[in-house]
């Protein structure tokens, strides 16, 4: 493009942002269309990518194309494979999408959409989509290095040892929290639980299809699972309308906990291609199908906003939904849609084995988590198009609601029961009352949306039908990731068992194996249990945890970056992991903080403890003990950062004062066989 | 050297038997793709290593223990 054009070019698509953030930041009472946010995000997304993720590529990490990459040195055919940079963004993007950034935007909505929305579009330009491209160019010029060996190489071994206890104990928190999302979804709801326990007999067919029917037919076997999971689909309406068969499927939170802690245990310990794989491909399809099909339905219909700009929560810190003001939980509340430590494991995992030229990172790392904070906005749109009445309803506990009541009359964010139990009919449910955790609130919104789109297209609305749909797509990812999640944590705990008992080291032994990983499902069942039963509704304690200890793992990551750029004698550019990590810090420290020692029993676990003290009630022991667990899970937190940052704090100055050599780690530089420029 | 980048190469790949998208797709969803391994044999000049079924079992193997986010 010629020079001026571009600048032409440019130039107005950056005034069309700002004019969308002076819409959405200025409206006050008066209704705002999504269409501003959209407009705004993808504004921004054009320009931080157009120039931040270049400046990045240029001249931080000075990527160079004449520099073989592992897939093209390492090339075996099967993991190191050169691919082609957009059939690999669809695979990372696959890899680093979850449940976090459709939940966190609907929980953070509390405060409204402005604060949320801010944090995603400029939290993910200046500090997630850097974290990921940093992690992605550091293992690329690593052989593919994972996260902990970097650690352990370029800061110190105690960095590694870290970062290692950090991803264990996230694993067990994030793993209670989503489980915790599915139980409340899946609650009294036999379409829901229906549908969803037959997603095992299908993936186990699955499995037996392309393992041993089969070899490796996953497209074909994929097809005939998508058509059961949608008769599954429609015949869990006809299940919840039978009197003699929506009982079997009709259950408590408490045991949908059981089952829960069964199926990750089973999950686990059964072979790999039986249930892991077959569900995995079925997320993944789904997923990504899902996401596109949001994505036209949000542009078909433009759906206005209800939820206003700033509630009276972003500054009474007082919200229902979870405890505390806008600074510092909206920014820990929305961690996978604006930075998360997590992306740093795929990033320095298979996708920079497969990388064919070192240029295309910057699509792959930078855009991927680009697209998934686009993710996170239309989330927020789906929660942001329900009347703030039924949102608040929804996510909820009555203790939690009777508290807000006063607050919530003055700003006009009421809602009848008729409206609420009709709504509930309409979403074919026989309540929606109290279901915390995000899940059916979002599932609300977007079905919604999809009935809109599809009513503008001459079509019925089919409300319960996507309402359940989307109920299915949100719980068929979380239950992966906690496959996953679980066998992960196996294999970690059984190194580091290891190390003591060579034995229990061997993946093939079943006794290491059994005892592994039902040490890992009872950790996170404990804290699943734990929400389930607590009053408050656990997302309340258990998601600020887990946003901590994502945001940790993402302060993990800027720590490595940050050290490697320093080492390569870039430290002239340190500042670009360096200040979202010094963000991070700040927002992580704060957050732990205030959930320990918050005076306020409603966000301080000691203060919540101390007003149980004495209390006649059954449940006050077993609550104080949480409490103390939560405290010392958060503490935990916290003293990991300081120490890794200390640890690193140390290296930078030793380098830069020429006290120690800053020696890189990097695999030995090879000429690529590629033509320059293919 | 021969360029080997996986996907992407439709009209090429098309021109060759109409895999490019098979690949491309498999390579996206990460699915097993024994006829992309049995190329990169053929191109690096040995005999393939591992039958289908020896390549399916170690390509699901090795997934168990790749992560997925939040």
């Amino acid at each position: 493009m010629q020079p001026l054009a571009s600048l032409l070019v440019w130039s107005g698509i950056s005034v069309l942002g700002a004019a969308a953030f002076g819409v959405l930041a200025l409206s006050r009472g008066e209704t705002v269309n999504a269409a501003w946010l959209l407009i705004a995000a993808l504004c921004t997304y054009a320009v931080g990518y157009r120039f931040y993720s270049k400046f990045l590529a240029d001249r931080v990490f000075a990527l160079d194309d004449r520099r073989a990459t592992p897939a093209e040195r390492c090339n075996n055919g099967r993991d190191f494979v050169p691919t082609n940079k957009w059939v690999l963004y669809g695979h990372h993007f696959a890899a680093i999408a979850g449940a976090g950034p459709l939940v966190g935007p609907v929980l953070a909505a509390q405060f409204g959409f402005l604060p949320g929305t801010l944090w995603l579009v400029i939290g993910v330009v200046l500090g997630g989509a850097v974290q990921d491209f940093v992690m992605l160019f550091c293992s690329l010029r690593r052989d593919g290095k994972s996260l902990g060996q970097m650690a352990k190489e370029e800061v110190n071994p105690a960095a590694g040892a870290m970062a290692m206890l950090a991803v264990l104990f996230i694993m067990i928190i994030l793993l209670a929290v989503l489980a915790l999302i599915v139980v409340n979804a899946l609650k009294a709801s036999p379409w829901g639980l229906f549908t969803i326990a037959c997603t095992i007999p299908i993936a186990l067919l699955m499995g037996w299809w392309m393992k041993r029917w089969r070899p490796g037919k996953v497209g074909e076997a994929s097809a005939a699972g998508a058509v059961l999971l949608l008769g599954a689909l429609v015949a869990g309406g006809w299940v919840a309308g039978q009197p003699q068969l929506a009982p079997l499927f009709t259950h408590s939170a408490t045991a949908l906990t059981w089952m829960m802690v069964a199926y990750g245990f089973i999950a686990s310990v059964l072979p790999v291609w039986m249930l892991l794989c077959p569900r995995d491909y079925l997320s993944t399809f789904l997923k990504i199908t899902t996401i596109l099909v949001l994505a036209v339905a949000i542009l078909v219909i433009l759906p206005p906003l209800k939820m206003p700009a700033l509630t009276p929560f972003a500054s009474l810190g007082e919200g229902p939904v979870f405890a505390g003001k806008l600074f510092p939980f909206a920014f820990i509340t929305i961690a996978c849609g604006a930075i998360s430590g997590f992306h740093a494991l795929v990033a320095s995992g298979t996708t920079p084995k497969m990388i064919a030229r070192e240029s295309d990172a910057r699509l792959i790392g930078y855009g991927g988590m680009l697209m998934e904070s686009f993710v996170g906005v239309m989330a927020m749109i789906a929660a942001c198009t329900l009347d703030p009445g039924v949102y608040f309803a929804m996510n909820t506990t009555p203790a939690a609601l009777a508290q807000a009541s006063q607050v919530l009359g003055q700003a006009g964010f009421v809602v009848t029961p008729d409206v609420m139990s009709e709504l509930a009919a309409r979403m074919g449910e026989t309540t929606l009352l109290a279901r915390s955790g995000g899940a059916p609130s979002l599932a609300v919104g977007m079905a919604q949306i999809f009935a809109g789109a599809t009513s503008a297209l001459g079509g019925k609305t089919l409300d319960a039908l996507w309402y359940h749909f989307a109920i299915m797509f949100e719980a068929l990812f979380i239950l992966t990731t906690i496959d996953t999640g679980t066998r992960v944590g196996r294999f970690m705990l059984q190194e580091v068992v290891g190390h003591v008992w060579p034995r229990f080291a061997e993946t093939s032994w079943y006794p290491g194996v059994i005892a592994s990983s039902a040490l890992i499902v009872t950790g996170w069942g404990y804290f699943l249990y734990q929400g389930v039963v607590d009053p408050l509704g656990g997302i309340n304690s258990l998601w600020p945890l887990f946003g901590i200890s994502n945001q940790l793992l993402a302060a993990v990551a800027l720590c490595v970056g940050t050290t490697v750029l320093i080492k390569m004698g870039r430290a002239r550019f340190a500042w670009v992991t360096a200040a979202p990590l010094a963000w991070l810090a700040i927002v992580t420290m704060t957050a732990g903080w205030q959930k320990v020692f918050s005076a306020d029993p409603r966000l301080g676990f000691l203060a919540h403890a101390a007003s149980l003290a004495g209390s006649a009630s059954p449940d006050a022991a077993r609550l104080i003990l949480n409490d103390r667990l939560n405290t010392f899970v958060a503490l935990l937190f916290m003293t990991i950062v300081t120490v890794l940052i200390v640890t690193s704090l140390r290296e930078w100055w030793l380098v830069l004062a020429h006290r120690k050599p800053a020696i890189v780690h990097e695999a030995p530089y090879v000429e690529t066989g590629y033509a320059t420029g293919d | 050297m021969r360029r080997e980048i996986d996907g992407g190469r439709g009209r090429r790949r098309a021109a060759e038997g109409g895999t490019g998208w098979r690949h491309a797709l498999r390579r996206m969803f990460g699915m097993p793709d024994y006829e992309g391994y049995l190329e990169h044999c053929r191109s690096s000049g040995h005999p393939p290593r591992l039958t289908e079924r020896e390549y399916v079992k170690e390509f699901f193997d090795s997934k168990g223990t790749g992560s997925r986010c939040c």
